[in-house]
């Protein structure tokens, strides 16, 4: 295993968005089988970001600054609840961390490429590093952690943002539609006061994207904590993938969960 | 003390399953006895299930409340009416016939001293004999061991059953407890109680006042330390009373205050007229300690 490096090229075969919620892991949520269908629509996500067998796959989730991480670095759940016995694994911020662990749960062993974006990186710096990650020659798949709005509702994280459903629907409408320039159109002032943390992660999707348009297959959408949750699969348009790494279907009938 | 030489093996025994009936419960896994009397005067709601239908819907309602076993006395522990052997037969087991009819995997522990009640006890389906007046009648514990059940080993304080406490004194109240307990253990196993079913219970206020009994809680760490699956009795009890000031009506949370740092400490099996009250304050002492994880957490998580 090696780190990727500037100039390595990338060719995307897939993207799978998903929540950075430390509820995705089941050692943090006591005995409950917490949001099965939030966890078996980022398993499935997974699954097909796999399929087309990719020789690297880039987990990009937001933290306190842009950067690499070990590849072999894993979550701890033991920093969310104290009294679990630690991994022993070099730690990661959680976005990452949550990646790292959809990747083993779905058995995943090869190539990583652990991708920190700062939380407060403009724009313009989103979408340089999502080219400088994208390009021809390899077979890559990106692994997106990032959230919506915390500011969903009354009993939200962040308490009622009466602009927060605004914001998560457009992230959603630009996940449906292909649109995902229109990511990069998110405002980054408005993002911060909804607690959107997902903003910088899903603009360096769109600067990594290889061009407009794609097919979206939306698994999960849906805020049942306050926090905007969105699961998606997303195939590049067809002339961007070479003819042997083709989609091929994945999790079978998962129907999608919407909301409200 | 008839039956107890000083001096049991103090060599601690590795902590272990517990067998009871047909259920094993491991370390950690606490447990609730619930306390059934079938008896006109006992000292907390006395009367309430001496009527045989009353006490089959306690049974029910414990049951439900998550009891593990079910304690059936016959006999009150304080001075009273005579009630012979026939007259608690009488009392107890046509009645521990029905709950085990009506509950074939519950665990039935019968609180007696007597031999005469355990055989018959046994006859029934009795699970557990509960020998709060520590091996008075040594004869007791056999019977335990050729029905292949446990046996609790209580230390009484040396006083005969139905006797109160008079300006007891001991030099180390902890020490004569293990002294008394190993003692009825080794005894136990040295007659054929299959040592997995074996509890002690340092009895509180059985032959000890209010400072004995709270001096037996503090350390209560040092009866775990010995191995043997532990038992606490402190339900409504006067130590409890005495502490609070407080009428036997009016002592829920110093039980459940007691309950939980008994807990803490390490007692697996808990004697309780609450139930539900007890098992919540087990359920929340047990995700402290970290012998269980919570049952469900998503504040802050999200």
């Amino acid at each position: 295993m090696r780190h990727l490096v500037d100039g390595d090229a990338l060719v995307l075969m897939g993207a799978a968005l998903c929540p950075a919620t430390p509820l995705l892991h089941p050692a943090v949520t006591g005995r409950a089988v917490v949001l099965p269908e939030l966890r078996a629509a980022c398993a499935c996500a997974v699954k097909q970001l796999l399929t087309g067998e990719p020789d690297t796959v880039v987990v990009i989730g937001p933290a306190a600054a842009t950067g690499q991480w070990d590849p072999f670095g894993r979550l701890d759940p033991s920093v969310f609840a104290p009294g679990l016995p630690a991994t022993g694994h070099k730690l990661l911020p959680p976005a990452l961390g949550l990646g790292a662990f959809l990747l083993d749960q779905a058995g995943y062993t090869g190539r990583r490429h652990l991708q920190a974006v700062g939380d407060d990186e403009p724009v313009g710096a989103c979408v340089r590093l999502g080219r400088r990650l994208s390009g021809t020659g390899t077979k890559s798949a990106v692994l997106v952690m990032g959230d919506g709005s915390a500011r969903r509702t009354m009993k939200a994280p962040g308490y009622l943002d009466e602009r927060a459903s605004a914001f998560d629907a457009e992230v959603e409408r630009a996940v449906r539609a292909g649109d995902l320039g229109a990511l990069q159109r998110l405002d980054q002032r408005l993002a911060h006061d909804l607690m959107a943390t997902g903003r910088p992660a899903w603009q360096v999707l769109s600067g990594a994207w290889p061009g407009p348009g794609h097919d979206a297959e939306v698994l999960y959408c849906d805020a049942p904590f306050g926090v905007g949750y969105l699961v998606a699969y997303l195939r590049p348009p067809a002339a961007f993938i070479p003819p042997r790494a083709m989609y091929r279907p994945g999790c079978g009938a998962n129907s999608e969960h919407s909301a409200e | 003390m008839s039956a107890a030489a000083p001096g049991g093996s103090r060599e601690p025994r590795p902590t272990g399953v517990l067998r009871l009936g047909r259920r094993e419960f491991p370390p950690g896994q606490l447990v609730v006895m619930a306390i059934v009397n079938r008896t006109p005067d006992s000292f907390y709601r006395p009367g309430v299930t001496w009527d045989p239908a009353a006490a089959l819907e306690r049974v029910h309602e414990v049951v439900a409340d998550g009891a593990d076993i079910v304690d059936v006395g016959g006999v009150p522990a304080r001075p009273g009416d005579e009630v012979d052997a026939n007259e608690e037969i009488r009392r107890t087991i046509p009645f521990i016939a029905a709950v085990r009819e009506a509950y074939p995997e519950l665990i039935i522990s019968v609180d007696t001293w007597r031999h005469e009640v355990g055989r018959e006890a046994c006859a029934v389906g009795a699970d557990l004999l509960n020998d709060t007046w520590g091996g008075w009648d040594p004869r007791l514990v056999e019977v335990a061991a050729q029905a292949g059940i446990g046996v609790v080993c209580s230390h009484a304080g040396r006083l005969p059953p139905r006797t109160r406490p008079f300006r007891v004194s001991y030099d180390d109240v902890v020490s004569d407890v293990l002294n008394v307990t190993l003692s009825l253990a080794s005894r136990a196993v040295a007659v054929g109680v299959e040592p997995d079913r074996i509890l002690i219970d340092p009895a509180h206020d059985f032959g000890k006042n209010t400072w004995h009994s709270l001096e037996i809680t503090r350390r209560l760490g040092e009866l775990v330390a010995t191995g043997w699956p532990v038992l606490v009795s402190v339900s409504n009890k006067d130590f409890v009373g005495e502490t609070l000031d407080a009428p036997v009506d009016d002592r829920l949370a110093g039980t459940l205050a007691t309950t939980a740092v008994c807990a803490w400490l390490g007692a697996r099996v808990f004697r309780a007229h609450h139930v539900r009250e007890t098992r919540h304050v087990l359920g929340t002492i047990s995700v402290i300690r970290g012998d269980v994880p919570p049952a469900r957490v998503v504040r802050g998580l999200a």
